[in-house]
This record gives C-alpha cells, structure tokens and sequence, in this order.
C-alpha cells in the first residue's frame, strides 16, 4: 500500500467514526444557526485530529502535508453529507491569501488558528452588480481618509458574509488609470460600523448568499494586502490557489446509479422505462462523459503523485458535470411524470432530482460561468484571441458606463 | 497498468507521428476516395517496417509483447494522420482472437504471419446494424462455412478473417482462408478502408471457441478492437480540433480574427473538451485490458471517442465555411473517415446497449 493509500484509509476510517455525530442523519430537521453550530464542532473535531489545513505550512498551524493528501481527505470526506461548507471560501481563499500576504505574522497565525478550528470565519468581497465576469470593472472605492481608508460601494454574491467575522476585498482606489491598474487588495471587519449584510434568497429556497453594503467603513493602512493600484494580481492569485481541487463527475448532483435505479423502478409504456433505448443512451452518454472526468481526475492525481504537472484539461469538469447534471435532471424529472411535481427545499441535490435540478443553473454561474470557462479554455489553452474589448487601456472613469 | 506515459511510450508516440507526417500526405490519401480496392500501401509497408504490426503480439510468435496502451498510442496518430488503411485494428483482432482462443497449432500457424505483416486478418462479425448478431449470417457446418457477410472492413485485401457464425446449435468463433472465398469491393464514402462482401460457400474453417464462451470471446475481441478505433478516432478528432483552431486565428472577418467571436471560439472550446473526455477514456480503457470492468471502459470509450470525431470534423468544416466543403482542401477526408469508425467495430448504438447491459448487471 502506498503512503498516499494509507492516508486514505486512515482519513476514510476516521470520517466514518464522524458520521453518527456530524453526518446527514444527524444534520436532519436542524434549523441553519443548529446547523452551523454542530458545523464549528465538526470543524474542531477535524482540527483536532489533524486534519484541517493539511497541506498548509505548521508554522500558521497547518498539517505541513501536500496538496495531495488534501484532495484525498477531500474527497473522501465527500461521501458523507458533513456540513463542512460553511467554511468552504474562508479556508479555501481568503486565509490561504492572509497568510501569503498578511504583513502582521502574530495576528495573521491567531486568525488562522481561529478558521481552522471553525470559531471565525472569512468571505471573499470581490463580486459586484456592475462587475460578474469582469473582475475589473469593481466601483466599489476606497479613498484615502487620515492614515487610512474609507470604503464606499456594494458587494454581491459574497457566500456566508452574514456568519463571517472577516473578509477579504477589492476595491478602487484610483479611476484615473486603466480598470485593472487602479484597484487595491483588503481585509475587512466585518462587524465594523458601516458594513451591512443583506442576504439574498436563491431560487431553491436557501441564502446563503448576500449583498453586502459599505458605508465610510474606516479602515486602518494596515488592512492593505496588495500594494496600493496591485489589487488586481492579488485578486487573480486568489482564484488560482488551488486548481486542482476534490472534484464530482456528477457536478455535485445525484449520482448515475440513482437515474439507472429510477429508470429500472419507473413504468414506461408499461415496460421499465430502463428498456428503452431514449432512456438508455442517455445513461450511456452520461457515463461515458462521467468515466471520462474521472479519467482526467485520476491522471491528474498520478502525475502531482510523480511530481509532475497535470494537463489543462481538468479545468473541464465544471463546465462539463454541471451542464449534464442540469439536463439529467430534468429527464429524471420528466420520467415520473405526474409524480415528479413534489419538491421539498431541504432535500439533498446529491440525491433529490427535484432539488439538483432546480438548483443546477447556480452550479453553472457561481466560480466562473459556461461562457467564462469557454472563454478560458479557448484563450489559455487553445491561443484563440480575446474578444474584442472596447475599454482595454482606456481609464477607468473613462469608460462609458 | 499505468495511466500515465513512460518515456518508452511517449518516445512510440513522438516516432510514430513523426514517420507518418513523413509518410503519409493528402495528396495521396484524396486518389483513393476515386476508386475501390485501392488503399495506402505506404502506410501499410511503414506500419510493417516500425513493428507495429507485431507491437501487441507474444513474443513467442515473433511479436513485441507490448499491449493496448502502446497500440493505441500509435493509432491515435494514425487518425490524426488519416492513414488509409484499416488492417492495424483488425490485423490485431485476428490475431488476438487466434493468440486467446486458439490452440497451439493454431497460434503457431497464424501469428507470426500476423505479426510481421505479411498475413493481413480480418474480423467479420456484424450484420448490418447488429455487431453480434444473435443469428449470424454465417453457417458452420462441420469444418465448412456458408453464407455472406458484408461490409467487412479490409475484407478486399485480408488473407484469413475471423468470423462469428452459427455452429450445430451454438454460436461459435472460426477462423478461416480467404483465397478462395469471392469478394465484392463496395463502393463506399470511405474508400480506402476497402470494405466487401465476402461470399463463403463450402468455405474450410477452423473453430476457435464454441457455445456461450464463443459470443464472449466474440464481444471481447470487439472490444479491444473498439479500444484501438476510440484512439484512431481521438486522434482524428484532435486533428480536426487543431485545423479549425489555425484556421480561426489566420482569417480575418470584420477586421478581426473569427476566433476572437464567441460563437467560434466556444465551438471550438467545446470540441477540445470532446477530445480530452475521449482522450481520457481511451486511456482509461487501454489500462484496463485483462480487468473485470474491461468491456464498460472500452464502451466509453468508443462512445465518447465516436462523439468527439464526429462532432470535431462537423464543426471544422462549419467554422472553414466555403473552403471547407471543397474536394482539395481534404476536411472531408476526416469527415468520411469519422463515419466509416462510427461503425467499424459496432455502431454507437451497439456499445450504449452493451454499457447500459453491463451498468444494470444485465450483461452475458
């Protein structure tokens, strides 16, 4: 057995013991704040037996472990329905960010110590109503005030901002040079006076997502991450901290056996709807695209395993599982026919057609949409050109709005 | 098996695509479109002089006792190149077939001709859309075969064919010569692959397998022939992806590249992510020969790989406009070429079937 098939085991033995206190059994019927709450014990029970922050470095209270060892824990923890992702941006981006670039060492490992073991929890302001796809077209502005700032402006789409004591931002700080040259990299307090969260309900019933309002919120210069105008850099780091993430060929929708146990219980034309061949080739197409992102996983996995870089082409698996899921879903929908009308908000979108479904379209939006990704894939992978982009070099305050 | 390349395979790749861009031109591959019976000897003559006829095989009959993985490397190549002749994938079949199912007088007698070349086998056992027929077309009668099969890829040039056909009562697998055995070349979209009928009557054979074990050997031997196919039609796909994706940074339209227009660039986007699925799976599938779950990779395989060339050479054609519809600029060549793989090694409906079977537990 390998070293990295030892950590598995380990890891998948140590969840399994989790599951009565912390897994979906045990989260049913619970109301968000209970949930949250169990969430933060679970945080600390990972904490404690050494498996938060596992490839980050011992010195801020990590496991000094590799990426590898993570996505396997990753993964594995997966399988079991824990709520783990109220902590999801704040461990995945804005403490890695802290720490590669907060200056004040001792506070930076305090509030580090404090994430890992679920007790404060950080979100990421970067989204705003003028500014999705484009990053750089941020208004929200910070304007030098005393030996500080002072932040005015709305942010949007800001995961867990009404539970989070943190948060990383970036802002404007100069109209006068071109978009991507005039904006500055932040930490917020976000009990500060000024700050105001507002949560937006989603289509499938829940919010945990916000729009989030500053009024003159002072802040002090030590609050600046990037230099003043180097947001921008900071802010494209963020995104790229780890590409290689635990990944679900489903796109975080119901597994393909559930759609083939459907289709084998359902009566079509008073034969098993798994008889025919509509029904059938969607299943196949479905698995073989699914095979086929667990192929790309695998082998990228491999080849971190021998200290190479992995291919490209795992940035497919968004763009590809989540579009699948979508129509899938709709199909398992439209295959019971009169009895799929029921739908209950609290189902799992692992295991409920109904809530994966309606559901989906975030999947296909949040952390970079279809269109977005194509355009990644085009451009980085394949050199097509940019698009055509009227307010390239142009500055800021100068681009028509 | 590994799933990753080692250097050895990576170096048959690079050598591989190497001699067949030095070998094997559009110039040469259009002529054959225009007749039947003709195909691209050269290719045939380099695929003996590399070895890769023998690449598969035991060593013990004059092969070099690599596997799928390094077949498949080389076969990729041959899609991206279009290399016009079909006995690389069926040649291996034969042999795999006899190498498997054969007694040692059989092995002995068959491989190392299969190996160095100079024996060139067929596999033929679809009938029309069913590629394991339930009744097959064929009879055998004592040591004799009776009937026609049609469409058999290669089957103008092959010297001995691996059948499937009724035996007394039982399906069974037989091999056997095909001097005497009258053929009709089909005139086709794809020329090259020198697809024909072939008459048995009175026919001499020899049975490799009987009963319910010949129908698995049979689906086995589909297999890993639909595996060497998905990596021939991958690198087609690739091909095509690489074409429409040059094409769409040289020509300008309203003053700017057309790759810079969303509705360019995402198609082809959205083609380089057929071609890493099917690129995935054929990986996946190579290192799984011998594993329980052989035949569900090599159908994902073929689906995924079927799904991607076709898609890649349609959308190719598209994004040339004009251009790409003419007989000289060669697109079609892909495009034909896409269509004769889709059904070679059984049709796309063939293989959903055989993974859904086997993902319901529903399977032979």
């Amino acid at each position: 057995m390998s070293d990295l098939d030892a950590y598995r085991s380990k890891a998948a033995a140590w969840l399994e013991s989790m599951v009565p206190t912390y897994g979906k059994a045990a989260r049913k019927g619970l109301s968000e704040a209970d949930d949250l709450a169990l969430a933060r014990k679970y945080q600390k029970a990972k904490f404690d037996a050494g498996y938060a922050g596992i490839n980050w470095p011992t010195e801020f209270g990590g496991q000094g472990k590799g990426h590898l060892e993570k996505v396997t824990f990753d993964t594995e923890e997966m399988k079991h329905g824990f709520p783990s992702f109220y902590f999801g941006i704040s461990l995945g981006m804005p403490i890695p960010v802290l720490m590669q670039f907060g200056e004040d060492k001792a506070w930076v490992k305090e509030r580090v110590l404090k994430a890992l073991q679920g007790e404060e929890i950080w979100c990421q302001l970067f989204s705003e109503p003028a500014g999705g796809s484009d990053l750089a077209g941020l208004r929200t502005k910070a304007e030098p005030d005393g030996n500080g700032w002072k932040i005015n402006g709305q942010k949007v789409w800001t995961s867990w901002a009404h539970y989070s004591d943190y948060g990383v931002i970036v802002v404007r700080t100069d109209p006068n040079v071109p978009k991507h040259k005039g904006l500055t990299y932040f930490w917020v307090d976000m009990k500060a006076p000024g700050v105001t969260v507002r949560p937006i309900k989603l289509v499938g019933g829940d919010s945990h997502v916000n729009e989030v309002f500053f009024d003159d919120v002072k802040i002090g210069d030590d609050h600046r991450m990037s230099p003043v105008g180097g947001g921008f850099a900071v802010a494209i780091a963020t995104l790229m901290i780890e590409r290689y993430v635990a990944t679900d060929s489903a796109g975080f929708g119901p597994h393909l056996d559930l759609f083939v146990e459907l289709a084998k219980d359902t009566e079509l034309n008073g034969k098993p709807a798994i008889e025919d061949g509509r029904i059938r080739q969607q299943i196949a197409r479905n698995y073989a695209m699914r095979s086929g992102l667990q192929s790309i996983t695998a082998r990228a996995m491999a080849m971190m395993q021998a200290g190479m870089t992995p291919g490209p082409e795992g940035s497919l698996n968004k763009l590809v599982a989540v579009r699948s899921r979508q129509k899938l879903s709709e199909l398992a929908i439209d295959l019971q026919g009169s009895d799929g009308f029921t739908y209950d908000d609290h189902a799992s979108q692992k295991e409920d057609w109904t809530s994966s479904w309606i559901n989906a379209p975030t999947g296909r939006i949040a952390g970079g949409s279809d269109e977005t990704l194509l355009n990644t894939i085009a451009e980085k992978i394949l050199g097509l050109p940019q698009d055509h982009r009227p307010d390239k070099g142009v500055p800021f305050n100068q681009i028509p709005a | 098996m590994s799933i990753l390349y080692d250097e050895g395979q990576q170096a048959i790749a690079t050598e591989s695509r190497r001699v067949l861009e030095a070998r094997v031109s559009k110039e040469e591959l259009l002529p054959l479109l225009e007749t039947s019976g003709r195909y691209h000897e050269g290719y045939w003559t380099t695929a003996k002089e590399q070895g890769w006829t023998a690449l598969a095989l035991p060593e013990a009959y004059g092969g070099l006792d690599l596997g799928l993985i390094e077949l498949g490397l080389i076969a990729h190549q041959a899609g991206r190149s279009l290399s016009g002749a079909p006995f690389l994938t069926s040649n291996f079949g034969a042999a795999k077939a006899i190498e498997l199912y054969g007694s040692d007088d059989q092995k002995t007698k068959w491989l190392p001709g299969l190996a160095s070349g100079e024996t060139i086998g067929a596999v033929a056992f679809a009938s029309g859309a069913n590629a394991l027929p339930a009744r097959p077309a064929l009879t055998l009668t004592g040591e004799r075969l009776d009937g026609v099969m049609t469409g058999v890829a290669g089957g103008l040039a092959a010297d001995i064919a691996v059948v499937f056909a009724n035996g007394p009562g039982m399906p069974v697998l037989a091999v056997a010569e095909l001097a005497d055995v009258k053929r009709t070349a089909i005139a086709t979209f794809d020329n090259s692959r020198l697809y024909a009928d072939l008459e048995f009557a009175g026919t001499p054979a020899e049975t490799l397998v009987t009963g319910g074990a010949a129908r698995e050997a049979a689906l086995h031997i589909l297999a890993l022939q639909a595996v060497i196919t998905a990596h021939e039609q991958a690198g087609g796909a690739e091909a095509m992806m690489e074409i429409a994706r040059d094409y769409a940074v040289t020509r300008r339209a309203f003053g700017q590249p057309i790759g810079a227009f969303q509705s360019i660039k995402h198609r082809i986007a959205e083609i380089y992510g057929l071609v890493e699925l099917a690129r995935a799976n054929c990986i996946h599938a190579a290192s799984r020969e011998g594993q329980a779950d052989f035949i569900t990779a090599a159908a994902a395989a073929r689906i995924s790989a079927t799904e991607a060339y076709d898609t890649a050479s349609r959308d190719c054609v598209q994004i040339h406009g004009g251009i790409g519809v003419t007989w000289e600029l060669g697109l079609h060549l892909h495009t034909r070429r896409a269509r004769s793989l889709a059904i070679e090694q059984g049709n796309l409906l063939f293989w959903e079937d055989v993974l859904v079977d086997r993902l319901t537990g529903e399977a032979a």
